[in-house]
């Protein structure tokens, strides 16, 4: 894996900052990282040990084990289709097998572009809309293959308009 | 028809919000300014009203007027309509699928009338970012009689009368959590509130986060004055944002009107509160790994030998209840353990709320008094299956609950009855099943969602999922063999009795409750090698009965590859070559002529 | 404190757990994340046994659970020695090819059904997580436990040397599965990526750890070691004691 030396470090102290020195904050300050960099930096996991004084190997431990952070970045928007059971049994694994064909990428990776990542979430308490598809923090209820298309090309050409 | 004290109520819960209510509560806004009338409406963004899948819902007050799917270009027709000249806007009101009827105030709906609500009690009625609203139907009074009226005992003494149980799964008795912990005089204690609810198909935490954030607060400041604890913790899930928001809010203007904080409403009493943000980790909704989480470590369970209220958070005294327990107490202390008592069955008072979804009508959230039977939750209240297909089963309890099949339809829902037929009330998800849910797909969904959430700290968890996984990944692909059965049988039962937390010990529930009700499914599944639902592609088999089929063609246009041949008016049939099994015939098909069969029906035809 | 296991009567003391208490008085509890000194974990499940509640009876893991004045435990029931075996079958499914816990399997008569098991996988790992604990208890913590569930790992932060890491392998000593390759070859030891070069016992010319783990403990004493191995040291030790005690 490359080193990151590309970091912000003025942005990381702004999030260390906000925290007192203590182990309890390692979460929070983890997940103010991630929203921050759109993933944890190498750098900043070896730093955050530092500023809490506890072994990078615990960091790396958190860093690893909670799925709302993430080692890799992530694409500019992010794709999170429910497969909670109520989606489940409306059918959300076409949505996830579509949006596969259609981006050409499997859960948990991005596009080449950088424009999209997709991740498979167990439940987002929006049952009686589903199946869902939530872009960034914006719901799609009762999604249907032919409506993924569509969202997903608005993305793309805002993006690249 | 110009009304005092009018207002205009527009859901702002996360269903809603999907379907763009924000839009219309600006556009009400907007409208109302540049309307001549001469008292405006009070326009509020409330929580959410429970009937998701019809949002978003507009309620107008005193008139008790319900409009449900309302669009942001409808808001001008209901202003010029319903508010200045008092109409009805037929074509918004609720229409009852089964009475085949339209209902003008959503509380004559079927959906709502069975309902008793006090954990929902302001949800849809307030605005929750506004403390005056809650404070307007009697917010913050249970605190007020608790600290001047109550001694803590008192307090603790009057919710164990309540005979209140833990809403989160187990149904713990919250009084005796309560009397534990104040016993134990080490200090600091905590109160914290378990807000990562992860059982999939379960929304009702969420709601009450969003729609009524200080019902939680305060019962939490009562915990804390009762058990003596003067820091509280509200570990929320991840994903819930708007949640986490509300509560944000809540607890801000908790603090500027004096209920939090130090010497509460001059009582003497401190009491703190902190959000703590979830990183994702279905683990972490287990009360021990959700300490663990808080404290700033990886979400590992540890052994509960020793109960959190004796050594909880860092070691310290801990109560930890679930969001709607929480939203539980106000009531309790306001109107007495009697009157809570009234409500529910002898063992189990009060409500209960569950999220109902699924192949129902009417999905949403609904709070009953416990007791009431499934018949009348999916039935009466839900509206039965949707398309009137043939019920097949429920699932409580989310991963850790198991199925309920039509044989005990009538079943009371409380926690004892639930438990004694192997399944579980957990935090009361209700999916509803049809014949068009395979159960051996859906106990495979299980494992796969649990093999991934487990934190994989204890070895028959980690691994023995993952191997009952495998287990069922072959019978669905047809490699099934008699054998697998009895492993799956041997390993659920060392997985319940052997595992760390209580995530592993329920593990293997939706596969033994499915193995209990649906042997003969497995049995089609590994001997017939047919899926009788039609869900597991490598055992299913789409063909046409010459009979039946009119000839419509309907399956042909339907069907994705083309695969469906036949002339006008006479018979169709599938060519299984280019047939993916997509089930889009079947669903189609207005005489019931696609049939579904097994992998071999081809040779059978042949 | 009186504890009855598998019907015989045994003092226990307090603060102490049942898994404690079997090793003291040497009863056999099956085990393969617990070691003296390190605190129980709870996650081989090996250790399950029975203990009466009243009427009911419950199985708990012995390597946390509190003992208490009366408990009567039962270690060998059929119930346990059921589970004993699933847990062992899992193992066996995770690490096919490893000697121990085919020794294991063997003693206990559990044979893995062929269509499950893979017997390319090289994995020797049990995730016991002692080795976890060692490091920590040497107050280095270069290795922990990541990612979680099934893709569950030891592992150095990004598999990379880890700065932490002082060679002293304490973990591949305390592994039950021989999981963690540590080489000692031409002076240099290799471990979680990392060389290290080894140190000579002034005495007997053997090598016997490493530079780091030297400097990180006189770092901790705060004062210099004298360079002798182990083994050395207690010769050393046992010949003081007959000199002093030769005139008696």
């Amino acid at each position: 894996m490359k080193i990151d030396n590309s970091i912000d470090y003025n942005q990381l102290s702004n999030i260390l900052n906000k925290y007192k020195q203590e182990k309890r904050f390692t979460l929070a300050i983890l997940q103010d990282i991630q929203t921050e960099f759109n993933y944890i930096p190498k750098e900043a996991v070896f730093h955050l040990a530092e500023y809490l004084n506890i072994p990078v190997s615990e960091i790396y431990s958190m860093a690893t084990f909670y799925k709302a952070l993430s080692l890799t970045p992530k694409g500019k928007h992010i794709i999170k289709v429910c497969n909670g059971t109520a989606c489940h049994i409306r059918g959300s694994n076409i949505l996830i097998d579509e949006i596969k064909d259609l981006l050409k990428i499997k859960p948990g990776e991005t596009t080449a572009d950088g424009l999209f990542s997709l991740e498979i979430v167990n439940c987002l308490g929006a049952c009686a809309l589903a199946p869902v598809m939530v872009i960034d923090n914006k719901y799609y209820g009762a999604m249907t293959k032919e409506k993924i298309m569509e969202v997903i090309n608005e993305y793309k050409e805002a993006a690249y308009d | 028809m110009i009304k005092e004290n009018r207002k205009i109520l527009v859901c702002c819960g996360t269903g809603c919000l999907a379907n763009n209510s924000y839009d219309v509560y600006t556009q009400f806004l907007e409208k109302l300014k540049n309307t001549n009338i001469e008292v405006i409406p009070q326009v509020k963004a409330t929580g959410c009203n429970g009937l998701c899948e019809k949002g978003p819902v507009v309620k107008i007050l005193p008139d008790e007027i319900s409009y449900f799917k309302v669009k942001a270009k409808d808001v001008d027709e209901i202003v010029l309509k319903t508010i200045l000249k008092g109409e009805i806007i037929d074509r918004l009101l609720y229409f009852d699928l089964n009475d085949k009827k339209r209902i003008v105030s959503h509380k004559d709906a079927n959906f709502y009338k069975h309902q008793h609500k006090i954990a929902l009690r302001n949800i849809g009625e307030i605005d929750p970012k506004d403390i005056d609203d809650y404070k307007k139907r009697d917010g913050y009074k249970a605190l007020h009689k608790a600290l001047f009226e109550m001694t803590p005992d008192e307090v603790i003494s009057q919710i164990e009368d309540s005979h209140l149980r833990g809403r989160g799964g187990a149904g713990f008795p919250t009084g005796n959590k309560w009397r534990t912990c104040s016993n134990y005089n080490n200090n600091p204690k905590y109160v914290v509130c378990n807000g990562d609810e992860g059982d999939p198909g379960a929304f009702m935490d969420r709601s009450i986060m969003e729609g009524d954030p200080n019902t939680v607060i305060e019962g939490m400041i009562i915990c804390g004055y009762a058990i003596n604890s003067n820091n509280g913790f509200l570990y929320i899930r991840d994903e819930y944002q708007l949640a986490r928001k509300n509560m944000q809010i809540a607890i801000d203007s908790a603090k500027e009107h004096g209920f939090l904080g130090k010497n509460i409403l001059g009582s003497g009493f401190d009491f703190e509160l902190e959000i703590v943000r979830g990183g994702g980790a279905f683990v972490c909704g287990e009360s021990s790994a959700l300490m663990a989480s808080i404290e700033g470590n990886v979400g590992e369970p540890r052994a509960k030998y020793i109960r959190s209220v004796e050594k909880g958070l860092w070691d310290k005294p801990t109560v930890l209840n679930n969001v709607e327990t929480w939203a539980n107490i106000p009531p309790i202390i306001i109107n007495g353990a009697e009157w809570f008592k009234e409500i529910g069955t002898a063992k189990n008072s009060g409500t209960k709320v569950f999220s109902l979804v699924g192949k129902v009508k009417n999905t949403g959230l609904v709070e009953i008094p416990m007791g009431t039977t499934l018949r009348e939750l999916v039935f009466d209240i839900g509206g039965g299956i949707i398309k009137n297909r043939p019920f097949k089963a429920v699932q409580t309890g989310g991963p850790s609950g198991g199925c309920i099949p039509a044989e005990h339809l009538d079943i009371s829902l409380d926690f004892d009855s639930l438990g004694n037929i192997g399944s579980m009330m957990g935090s009361g998800g209700v999916i509803v099943l049809d014949d068009t849910t395979c159960m051996v797909d859906l106990a495979r969904y299980y494992m796969e969602f649990l093999s991934e959430e487990s934190c994989g700290k204890c070895t028959t968890c980690r691994e023995g999922i993952n191997t009952m996984l495998n287990i069922l990944n072959n019978i669905i692909l047809g490699k099934g063999k008699l054998e697998d059965i009895e492993l799956l049988e041997s390993l659920s039962e060392t997985i319940r009795e052997a595992s760390l937390c209580g995530l592993g010990k329920t593990a293997p529930n939706p596969v033994m409750t499915t193995l209990k009700y649906f042997k003969n499914e497995y049995m089609d599944h590994i001997i017939n090698k047919k899926c009788p639902a039609g869900v597991c592609k490598n055992l299913t088999s789409y063909s046409i009965d010459k009979e039946e089929c009119i000839g419509c063609g309907a399956c042909a246009k339907k069907c994705p590859t083309s695969a469906i041949i036949g002339e006008p008016k006479k018979p169709h049939i599938i060519e299984q070559d280019k047939c993916i099994k997509c089930g889009s015939c079947f669903s189609v098909c207005p005489t019931g002529a696609v049939k579904i069969g097994g992998a071999l029906i081809e040779s059978y035809n042949k | 404190m009186k504890v009855i296991i598998n019907s015989k009567e045994y003092q226990g003391l307090p603060g102490e757990t049942l898994m404690e208490l079997a090793k003291r008085n040497n009863v056999d509890i099956p085990n393969l994340c617990h070691k003296d000194g390190i605190e129980g974990q709870g996650r081989c499940r090996l250790c399950m046994v029975e203990v009466r509640e009243g009427k009911k009876t419950k199985i708990v893991s012995s390597c946390v659970y509190p003992i208490r004045d009366g408990l009567e435990v039962v270690t060998n029931s059929e119930k346990i020695i059921a589970i004993r075996k699933n847990i062992i079958l899992l193992l066996l499914l995770k690490t096919p090819n490893n000697d121990y816990i085919k020794s294991l399997a063997e003693e206990y008569g559990v044979k893995a059904p062929d269509r499950y098991v893979d017997y390319k996988v090289k994995e020797n790992c049990i995730l016991c997580g002692l080795c976890v604990k060692a490091c920590e208890k040497m107050g280095t913590s270069a290795i922990s436990l990541i990612n979680r569930g099934t893709t569950k790992k030891v592992s150095t932060p990004y598999d990379d040397p880890s700065k932490d890491c002082i060679g002293c392998g304490a973990c591949a000593e305390v592994c039950p599965t021989n999981a963690i390759t540590m080489t000692d070859k031409n002076r240099i030891r290799t471990i979680w990526n990392k060389e290290f070069k080894l140190v000579k016992c002034s005495v007997c010319g053997k090598t016997f750890t490493t530079d780091e783990a030297l400097q990180f403990i006189e770092s901790k004493l705060g004062k210099k070691e004298e360079r002798i191995c182990d083994s050395c040291r207690k010769k050393i030790i046992s010949e003081k004691f007959k000199e002093s005690f030769k005139y008696f």
